[in-house]
């Protein structure tokens, strides 16, 4: 139905043969000009990544207390360096992520969805481009500046590998959060209010996920659910991969993400489709 | 096949009711009353391909919606409609490729970017080549004078450049069929009048059909051939601008001095005296009921003239007179 019909309306000398290369171009071009869109702010995008230094402040102090008082040099197999480092990427990701959620229900209660909706692109697909360019720059300023800090506190990050396998777990980290943000920013489709959702999935993340603590620390049943749970494959994951960089714990860090992936991906899609069918676009 | 295709087209929004305060948001939580809305009340019209077709309607009449529905954006609660064959809510994606839409409410332009970045952006978007989409922004960059504003961030150009730009945007992928919601919104005479010409200038040059929606008669009176009024959802008048005005600008409004004084009772048959004066007269009559012959001789008969002005009411004034007949 699609093509044959389309074509035969379509202007002459342009055929639409929607190739493989021409949808990725699209969406690399939305990424693409998120990104310019916040470099045209620096300042701005310099201000986000100083919240990095207080933070790691407030961890350099406490932990060094807590390791003092226990007098070992090492907790659950983490030093104190690596905990620092694993706070450090942590914190990276969770104050590089962007959220969506907001900029949906937002998109959705106003009405500006609507001027998304009348471009050949997927609204999902679309958002997700462009939060990943506002997502990368904040994440390169805050590992820049998270790094110096720590590593002025407690010496030298780890190795090579563990930069490249924290950030193919970050990326896959990024989709599952947009994943959350956009069921809860498609909420908005049905309640009005959205933040009491954005509340709880915040909370989770914080608690569950490991922004505060590595995991490992916790005891073992409330690490038992903890893992079996989505939230510690966002931030967790990456974080521990970051400090322990071995392919076994990759290889489980990948299936984790891609099995919640798959999982809220799929709840995503089903939602999505049912909300367009049914959408109502305010105003104006 | 026409352009633009619409049957019995209807829009009713269920907007949830909350009475103020926090009894009555958990009220509503618990049980939500709903109202609906009838926003569009079984529309029917056609447009031509190529057509320049002018919607207008006072607020809340119904024009955006239909617009939305149009661009596939909105679902119908009734009715049909094709746009170039397709329906849109069904087929928006592909629809997508072959129309242009601009809401003049509704910047598209990043608005910290240079518009030429939203060009480059669309240029992909749309999925034209490279070396196209440099050929076409050259040429929809003289086409609308904008050659000297492409570089600039959009958050500096003055409203009625940026609507230039959004216009040219919206054209980027030479789309048969443009819709344009409120798209002179804001801007000054100058600015509409030259936004005016270049709209009309691509429908010479491409063809591209238009359905405009306005507030402002002039729009529709310098670039329409065909206009609609709806008025709450429904069609209240349809026809050429030109028979329009033929048809309702037959009331005249007669201002006259005179040299000498007037009757006290000056008067004429069939004519309404809207204000006498000493030395004057505002009067008002309809061509159709009243002749224009007897009415100029009774007025030089009065005594010796001064002066004399003979004057149309406004498109504006016949929209107001077809709205308030439809209030009725
Ligand atoms: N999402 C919505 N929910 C509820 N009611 C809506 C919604 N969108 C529009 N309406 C209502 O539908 C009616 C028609 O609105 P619409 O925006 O189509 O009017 P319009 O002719 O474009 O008016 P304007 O000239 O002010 O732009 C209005 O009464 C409006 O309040
Ligand atoms: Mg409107």
């Amino acid at each position: 139905m699609r093509s044959r019909e389309a074509g035969a309306l379509a202007v002459e000398g342009r055929v639409r043969e929607h190739s493989a290369a021409a949808v990725a171009g699209k969406y690399w071009a939305v990424f693409r000009t998120q990104l310019l869109n916040s470099l045209a702010y620096p300042i701005d995008l310099l201000g986000r990544s100083l919240l990095i230094v207080l933070f790691m402040w407030i961890f350099m102090n406490l932990w060094r207390v807590t390791y003092g008082a226990t007098g070992e040099s090492s907790i659950a197999g983490l030093t104190l360096a690596d905990t620092m480092w694993y706070l450090m990427m942590a914190e990276a990701v969770m104050l590089s992520k962007h959220d969506l959620s907001e900029t949906f229900s937002e998109q959705v209660k106003d009405g500006s969805v609507a001027y998304l909706l009348n471009k050949p692109f997927n609204f999902i697909l679309y958002h997700f481009a462009a939060g990943l360019g506002d997502s990368l720059l904040a994440f390169a300023g805050n590992l820049l500046i998270g790094s110096a800090v720590v590593w002025l506190m407690v010496g030298p990050p780890p190795g090579i590998a563990g930069w490249i396998f924290a950030g193919a777990a970050v990326v896959l980290s990024w989709l599952l959060d947009f994943c959350f943000s956009a069921l809860i920013g498609l909420s908005a489709f049905v309640v009005e209010e959205t933040n009491a959702f954005r509340w709880i999935y915040q909370k989770f993340l914080l608690l569950l996920g490991g922004v505060l603590i590595p995991l490992d620390f916790f005891p073992t049943w409330l690490q038992t659910i903890s893992l079996n749970l989505p939230f510690a494959w966002i931030i967790y994951g990456p974080a521990r991969l970051f400090v322990e960089p071995s392919l076994t714990r990759l290889g489980h860090v990948f299936l984790q993400q891609c099995i919640w992936l798959a999982v809220v991906g799929g709840i995503v899609w089903v939602i999505y489709r049912r909300a367009v069918a049914r959408l109502v676009i305010n105003g104006g | 096949m026409p352009a633009i295709s619409v049957r019995n087209l209807r829009k009713t929004f269920q907007m949830k009711r909350k009475a103020a305060g926090l009894r009555g948001s958990l009220r509503a939580l618990w049980r939500p009353s709903y109202q609906s809305i009838e926003a569009v009340r079984g529309l029917s019209f056609e447009m031509e391909d190529g057509e320049l077709l002018g919607f207008i309607g006072p607020n809340g009449a119904g024009k955006s919606t239909t617009i939305k529905i149009l661009t596939g954006i909105l679902h119908p609660s009734g009715g049909e409609a094709t746009v170039l064959g397709h329906v849109p809510w069904q087929q928006r994606q592909d629809l997508a490729f072959q129309i242009g839409s601009v809401f003049g409410q509704r910047p598209q332009l990043w608005y910290h970017l240079p518009a030429v970045d939203t060009f480059y952006l669309f240029g992909k978007i749309y999925e034209i080549d490279d070396s196209s989409l440099q050929r076409r922004i050259s040429f929809l960059a003289e086409a609308f004078e904008i050659e000297e504003l492409l570089e600039t961030p959009v958050r500096k150009l003055s409203l009625g450049q940026r609507m230039r730009c959004e216009v040219a945007a919206s054209l980027l992928h030479r789309p048969r069929v443009l819709l344009l919601d409120e798209p002179s919104i804001g801007l000054d005479v100058v600015a509409k009048q030259r936004l005016r010409m270049t709209i009309q200038r691509m429908n010479e040059l491409e063809g591209v059909g238009v359905l405009l929606t306005s507030h402002d008669a002039g729009d529709i009176e310098t670039l329409c051939r065909r206009v609609i009024i709806v008025n709450h959802g429904e069609i209240v008048y349809r026809d050429k601008v030109s028979s329009l005005k033929r048809r309702y600008l037959t009331v005249k409004t007669v201002d006259v001095r005179y040299n000498e004084q007037l009757a006290p009772d000056f008067s004429l048959p069939g004519v309404e005296m809207v204000k006498v004066g000493r030395y004057g007269a505002k009067m008002r009559f309809d061509t159709r009921v009243t002749p224009v012959e007897p009415v100029i001789s009774g007025l030089a008969a009065a005594g010796s003239l001064a002066d004399v002005t003979v004057s149309e009411p406004s498109l504006e004034d016949v929209i107001s007179a077809i709205y308030a007949r439809t209030e009725a």
